[in-house]
């Protein structure tokens, strides 16, 4: 072959390569782009890690997901946030975070963008207490929700035909039950909830608390800690543990709350709904075909409302703009109603949308979807002030409460000290 | 050039390097603590004087876009009026005395036990150490499974027999601190041994033997002759043991979590939520500096009682 044709043939093979590269990027618009993602160790941790090369193949985008504890995934995205190192893209966010999330700009505002592209998202499928609880606040989206959570009761349909009561409706009537259903000698209790210091006992306390009428803030968004109602509500959530939990209960976190309620331990338990596939678990649970979901119980006399939570997705504000474009194109991608299908049937329990929740697939699946649909339709996701000071309370209120569930402390005087504490925040 | 004349041979001395040989000897001892004292200064010092210096201001990380705000001691009159803050910091003291006292007690009698050279003994030694090798987090969590009431290998037993109440040990408001002092106690009697073993070791034998000689009974040689020279140990024990006490987080954490309520709560553990959960840098700062003050006064009384000790033995 002569020189001329060597380089004939050099020439067609770049034009022919460069024409495939830009096709490739025509495809894979995002080609190059790394996403690193800071999550919370839930259940959707793995099933995002384990669906993000699908992103990568649709996009050309990479995303990396670290998958964090609780405690953990707070300090290292804080640290990240103040220090304006960019380590993360996009950071799962707690519900309750979004007052300091506001307050200190750590996210992209996504308001605009959502307005933008509202259609393509299929927002009117999206329930509409998801996107105002988590992530709104202040008339900004510090995050968009991928993971909603309802309160639900989770019960022993066994025990309660056994002892001829039925399934309680009320607030009242679940502390009648629970106790009904206690027996010690045959290790049996009517109720478990987490009793342990700091933020399990907080936030379970809070959601009975609500319930039963109580509120951390009064009317102006000012503490009431050390109200009536709230005093009453501990009263109960005491006697709840006093009569009817399993003793080892004040020390439970989430994870030995759910354990003895798997193992036959507990039979009624307020829970959420992100954990009741591992009920139907035969690998880890022994009350598969005796357990039901239901929606919580309210106190008597009190407006229809269920405890909403959950996890949403926020953009470092500190970003590049491509890089914040990618982060939302995820974001996106992720809330589609195909993904979130594919999401829930891998076991991520997390529910943003009326298709999912109605969709006969993962109805066949998860039977309890119904009981979260009506949730979300009524849900609260306040009981939980998502305040910036909400950290500080929970942590007071994490320590009062297990102080009275253990004895020695009175409900009045704990929450009397956790409301002169938390009148200084503000 | 100048030169300097070493036996026969010509050692050029130039006119920069035109030092006097002890000056030249400082200036090399300078440099080669020069590394040293960088480091100390970057990781110890610039660190302390930042942590000082922030304790003057209100700088929340979370608050405000992180403004600082300076208000003079009010963080460490906060310190004072804050119940939770007064509580760990009694909560630390007794700590402190109480897990650094029952150490030094079991320490010693261990360390007399197996002064004696044997195989016995040596072997005795190499079981004993095991508790210092594990990480204090991993010691909390044992303890913690093996107290738990539903499955703990003692805390179920505990619970059934009546011994721990119901509810367990670490759930109990007055079991709780004597759980973490003596989990401390097993963790760190060890160590407590191991040093004052090596100063047994290393007394005279020479003096011990004079003392057995003219028939001083065996509590004799301890009080008169072994306890005051092995004060310099004893007080290398007390300090190592005293710093780290008061300093203790690791296992309260994962044990109690500071709890139930604030019984267990230390120092340490309230001033990393305040510094690492509400990121509250000029509060967190001010329990910090409070913490290495009192640890600074606590090895100073030492100090000072051992002196007094030491003086008193001499002049016997």
């Amino acid at each position: 072959m002569s020189t001329a044709s060597l380089l004939k043939l050099g020439v067609a093979g770049l034009v022919s390569m460069g024409v495939a590269g830009s096709a490739l990027a025509a495809d894979k618009p995002l080609a190059g782009i790394t996403l690193n993602l800071a999550s919370q160790n839930d259940q959707f941790a793995p099933v995002i890690a384990k669906l993000a090369p699908k992103f990568e193949e649709a996009t050309g985008a990479t995303v990396k997901v670290d998958i964090l504890d609780y405690g953990s995934l707070l300090t290292k995205t804080q640290a990240d946030f103040v220090g304006h190192t960019k380590s993360y893209d996009l950071v799962t966010m707690d519900i309750v975070w979004a007052g300091q999330y506001a307050d200190n700009k750590y996210t992209v505002d996504l308001t605009d963008w959502i307005k933008r592209d509202a259609a393509e998202m299929k927002l009117d499928d999206i329930y509409p207490s998801t996107i105002k609880y988590i992530g709104q606040y202040d008339g900004k989206q510090v995050a968009f929700p991928f993971a909603g959570y309802a309160a639900v009761l989770a019960y022993r349909k066994d025990l309660l035909e056994a002892a001829g009561l039925k399934v309680p409706e009320t607030a009242e009537e679940f502390v009648e039950t629970a106790i009904k259903l206690t027996n010690p000698d045959k290790k049996q209790y009517g109720f478990v909830a987490n009793g342990q210091k700091g933020p399990a006992v907080a936030q379970d306390w809070l959601q009975y608390n609500s319930q039963l009428g109580g509120s951390v803030l009064d009317a102006s968004g000012k503490p009431a800690i050390n109200s009536e109602a709230n005093i009453n509500s501990l009263k109960i959530y005491k006697e709840l543990f006093d009569k009817a939990a399993p003793p080892g209960a004040v020390d439970y976190d989430w994870g030995g709350r759910e354990e003895s309620f798997r193992q036959g331990i507990a039979a009624m338990m307020e829970t959420w709904s992100v954990g009741a596939p591992g009920y139907y678990d035969p690998s880890m649970s022994k009350i598969v075909d005796h357990v039901a979901i239901t929606t919580t119980p309210g106190a008597k006399g009190m407006p229809v409302k269920y405890g909403l939570g959950g996890w949403g997705m926020g953009i470092n504000a500190d970003i590049d703009p491509a890089q914040q474009e990618a982060a939302w194109q995820f974001i996106k991608w992720l809330t589609s109603p195909e993904i979130q299908k594919e999401f829930n049937m891998e076991g991520a329990g997390s529910y943003i949308r009326k298709s999912t929740l109605a969709d006969p697939d993962l109805n066949k699946k998860f039977p309890y979807l119904p009981v979260i649909a009506k949730s979300f339709e009524n849900a609260d996701g306040d009981y939980r002030p998502r305040i910036p000071q909400y950290p500080e309370i929970q942590d007071l209120l994490g320590t009062a409460v297990n102080a009275v569930l253990v004895g020695g402390v009175e409900p009045k005087a704990a929450l009397d000290e956790v409301q002169e504490k938390a009148a200084k925040l503000f | 050039m100048a030169t300097t004349s070493v036996g026969s041979i010509d050692f050029p001395q130039s006119k920069a390097s035109g030092l006097r040989f002890a000056d030249r000897r400082k200036l090399f001892l300078v440099a080669l603590a020069l590394p040293a004292v960088i480091y100390v200064v970057l990781v110890a010092l610039w660190p302390l004087a930042q942590g000082i210096w922030y304790s003057f201001f209100d700088y929340n990380l979370l608050r405000g876009g992180g403004r600082r705000t300076f208000v003079g001691l009010a963080n460490y009159a906060e310190l004072w009026t804050d119940s939770t803050a007064r509580r760990a910091l009694v909560n630390t003291f007794i700590f402190t005395f109480a897990a650094v006292t029952i150490e030094f007690v079991f320490g010693l009698c261990l360390a007399l036990l197996l002064w004696r050279e044997g195989r016995f003994n040596r072997i005795c030694l190499a079981f004993l150490l095991i508790p210092v090798t594990i990480t204090p987090v991993v010691v909390g969590l044992i303890f913690r499974a093996l107290l738990a009431v539903d499955y703990g290998f003692f805390g179920y037993y505990l619970a059934e027999w009546g011994i721990s109440g119901p509810r367990g040990f670490l759930a109990s408001t007055t079991a709780a601190m004597p759980v973490v002092i003596l989990i401390d106690v097993w963790e760190w009697t060890p160590l407590v041994a191991l040093i004052l073993l090596a100063g047994l070791k290393s007394l005279p034998g020479d003096i011990l033997e004079a003392a057995s000689a003219d028939g001083a009974t065996a509590v004799q040689r301890f009080r008169l002759v072994v306890l005051p020279l092995l004060l310099p140990t004893v007080f290398l024990a007390l300090v190592l043991r005293v710093m780290d006490a008061f300093r203790v987080f690791d296992t309260i954490f994962v044990t109690t979590g500071g709890g139930p309520g604030d019984t267990t709560n230390s120092l340490m553990v309230y001033g990393v939520k305040q510094g690492l959960q509400f990121f509250n840098i000029g509060f967190a700062s001010a329990i910090g500096n409070v913490m290495i003050l009192c640890i600074v006064v606590l090895c100073a009384a030492f100090t000072l009682l051992i002196r007094r000790a030491d003086v008193r033995a001499n002049e016997r």
